[in-house]
């Protein structure tokens, strides 16, 4: 089922949009990829020399014992199985719940939407660190302190009342009739929102997903909360270890970033290919 | 398809425990293993982990290090612990900063342990950093090293430019024409980094560098005779405006102002002072011993320390750690008995192997743990000869804010050119409602 459109502009780019896309694109690859390629060059200086007064793209000598160290000494290849465990869990429920909660509070008629929408938005202006005592005292509790799942459990809500929120919008923004005629094909509210809402609201759901990740896979304050053992850390953990080398060792660190990157630029790829190409 | 989305929702439910990966460590650590909360880079923090398994295998006691990777780290984990009611038993803590945990009764103190201890015995240890932990009169923390402030020089330059190197009891006015003669262009020619000469980018090596802050300013204000607050116990206000701590502080600030002999901020942020020294391009730094591991894999050159300058008298800084007991732990006899492992000489033995601290047992800085000759500084003995003229600085509860808010001042008054009167006033003006609100020792 697709959404129709009976009139207006052209579906397809102009040629200056399309050029206004390229700029774009440029411009992006300009700011992001620079710092991206130090980072690789300085992760494969050989660590224990004096750090070098101005960055060098091309190290000298090359060397890969920075990646060697920054397993061994910060732990990372537990830290990544860890961050990887977290994020499995924590992306896939946060967007269902987020997509769930959007779909249904679009569905919602009256003044209790607006008062939903105001309470979702003062949820989301609440500072995370003023919450951090009470789930700390909440998890202790439950005995769930120095495990994984105080950093899964926030995706039971979501993870952030700002996911609910673009579910929300988009979901409205589909049109009244196409609802109206998924209840005359007497389809559950369940159904619709798997079988018409979701596809037709994917491109949300990829960045949902994308941001989701983005949060979790850099989550530091959680697991610096919650997590006693060493065996336990994420790779935020992990790379705040390493950033406290000595200045001799900074391409450990960087090599660790390079390790923690790669995850998340992958998971980017995965989330164009899946979703966005898909739906064009 | 409503069975499909509910199995696969209750699937991801079911799966979060297990993707916990077991551990479920009890919440509070009665009868668990001791867990101690410290902070550190990763080779000082093996450090504490090899002290860890000497501890199991001498004791059988178990122990969980709990690893934070900086100061700030450590101090959110252990507010939202003790705010949550789940403390480590332990945590290892600057003097600086224990003081906002004194304050709220936080720490277990150890005087009545200590006095029915067969292990450790107070005269043992440098009474200094003891006196620095206590807090109304009772020892809260126990102390395992006794660091202070040191110039590190680069020997090789020094013979390369002819210059004298420094000597015990030399003076601020022999810092500063030192580290004039060491500021140097690439051919060797004395220069001054200053814009105002254009002259900047001409110096190859600096002379000297030194971090703008109250820890580096204190000493000097105590050796012209000045104090850096009204009183060291119960303070109300810092007293830069007194003629002592005036010159000290205008002689800090003309080091870059005056003389161009220290680099400007932009070169600091481009290439900091320990890395600046490494590279060979800086002949002295102020620091503490904390630096001496990084330095122990210098191969280009030689260096070695020298004792902080002296105004009219020898004073120095305590720089100190200490291991303290939390008043909620559950835990307090196995923590005692670590500690005494720990602040006992073969616990100092161990730390004194990473050439990071002092140790503040006597015996076992006067030792070949510390005073070993295999590896710099050769005149580690500095380090020692600076404990008779300690001194230390304030342990209110808002120290650390205070250092924050006056680093940002001096840091402006050293790179910036601030003007002295309105230095001091800022710095007067920030601090006294920190100061007001502070609880004492």
């Amino acid at each position: 089922m697709v959404r129709g459109r009976a009139s207006g502009p052209s579906p397809y780019p102009t040629r200056a949009a399309q050029a206004g896309r390229a700029l774009g694109a440029v411009f992006v690859v300009l700011v992001f990829v620079p710092p991206l390629l130090l980072l690789v060059a300085g992760s494969l200086h050989r660590p224990g020399l004096p750090p070098a007064p101005r960055p060098r793209l091309v190290p000298d000598p090359l060397s890969t014992q920075a990646y060697a160290d920054a397993f061994a000494v910060g732990g990372l290849a537990r830290a990544t199985v860890n961050s990887l465990l977290v994020a499995v869990f924590a992306v896939p429920l946060s967007v269902l719940v987020a997509s769930l909660a959007g779909f249904a509070l679009a569905r919602l008629r009256g003044r209790i939407v607006g008062a939903v929408v105001a309470l979702t938005l003062l949820a989301l202006m609440v500072p995370t660190t003023a919450l951090l005592v009470p789930r700390f005292a909440l998890f202790r509790s439950l005995n769930l302190t120095d495990t994984l799942v105080p950093l899964v459990a926030p995706a039971l809500i979501a993870t952030s009342p700002l996911y609910v929120l673009v579910y929300f919008l988009a979901f409205r923004a589909l049109p009244a009739e196409l609802y109206d005629a998924c209840r005359i094909e007497d389809l559950t509210p369940l159904r619709t929102w798997w079988r018409v809402g979701l596809p037709l609201v994917r491109p949300v759901t990829a960045a949902v997903a994308a941001l989701s990740f983005v949060t979790t896979w850099s989550n530091l304050l959680d697991p610096l909360v919650y997590l006693y053992d060493r065996g336990r850390y994420t790779l935020p953990l992990a790379l705040r270890s390493l950033s406290t080398l000595d200045k001799h060792d900074f391409p450990v660190l960087l090599a660790g970033a390079v390790v923690a990157t790669i995850p998340a630029l992958v998971t980017f790829a995965l989330a164009q290919r899946r979703f966005l190409h898909h739906h064009e | 398809m409503r069975q499909r989305a509910l199995a696969l929702i209750l699937a991801l439910l079911a799966a979060v425990p297990l993707a916990a990966c077991g551990g479920n460590a009890p919440a509070t650590s009665g009868g668990g293993p001791v867990r101690l909360l410290l902070n550190g880079a990763p080779d000082e923090l093996a450090a504490y982990r090899q002290l860890a398994d000497a501890y199991r295998k001498a004791t059988g006691g178990s122990m969980q290090l709990v690893e934070a990777s900086d100061r700030g780290d450590l101090i959110t984990k252990l507010s939202t612990s003790i705010a949550g009611g789940s403390p480590p038993d332990a945590f290892l803590m600057n003097y600086r900063f224990y003081g906002q945990f004194a304050a709220k009764d936080a720490i277990e103190p150890l005087d009545d342990r200590m006095s029915r201890s067969s292990v450790i015995r107070k005269a043992d240890y440098y009474p200094a950093p003891m006196e620095a932990f206590r807090w109304k009169g009772r020892q809260l923390c126990l102390p395992q090293n006794v660091s202070s402030l040191a110039v590190y020089y680069n020997r090789d330059l020094f013979r390369k430019y002819g210059v004298a190197e420094p000597r015990p009891g030399w003076t601020w006015n022999d810092l500063v024409s030192t580290a004039g003669r060491m500021t140097v262009d690439a051919s060797g020619r004395p220069v001054r980094g200053g814009e105002s000469e254009g002259g900047a980018g001409k110096v190859a090596v600096y002379g000297l560098g030194i971090e703008p802050s109250m820890i580096r300013l204190a000493p000097f204000v105590w050796s012209n005779g000045g104090d850096i607050v009204d009183n060291p116990q119960h303070p109300t206000r810092l007293t830069l405006d007194t003629p002592e701590a005036r010159e000290a502080l205008r002689n800090l600030i003309d080091l870059r102002q005056a003389y161009g002999v220290v680099p400007s901020d932009q070169e600091v942020e481009a290439e900091d002072d320990e890395s600046r020294f490494a590279n060979g391009r800086l002949a002295m730094l102020m620091s503490s011993r904390r630096v001496t591991t990084m330095f122990r894999s210098i191969t280009a050159f030689e260096w070695d320390v020298a004792s902080l300058p002296i105004y009219d008298r020898a004073v120095n800084i305590l720089h100190s750690d200490a291991y303290c007991v939390t008043r909620a732990s559950r835990n307090k006899d196995a923590t005692w008995r670590f500690l005494e492992y720990a602040f006992g000489p073969e616990g100092q033995r161990i730390m004194a192997a990473t050439g990071r601290t002092v140790p503040s047992h006597m015996e076992v800085s006067r030792s070949p743990a510390f005073l070993g000759p295999a590896q710099p500084p050769r005149s580690a003995r500095v380090f020692l000869d600076a404990v008779a003229n300690i001194r230390q600085l304030p342990t209110v509860s808002t120290w650390p804010e205070i250092e924050d808010v006056t680093g940002g001042i001096l840091e402006n008054a050293l790179y910036r050119g601030d003007k002295l009167d309105d230095v001091i006033r800022q710095l007067d003006e920030q601090t006294r409602p920190l100061f007001a609100r502070a609880e004492t020792p």
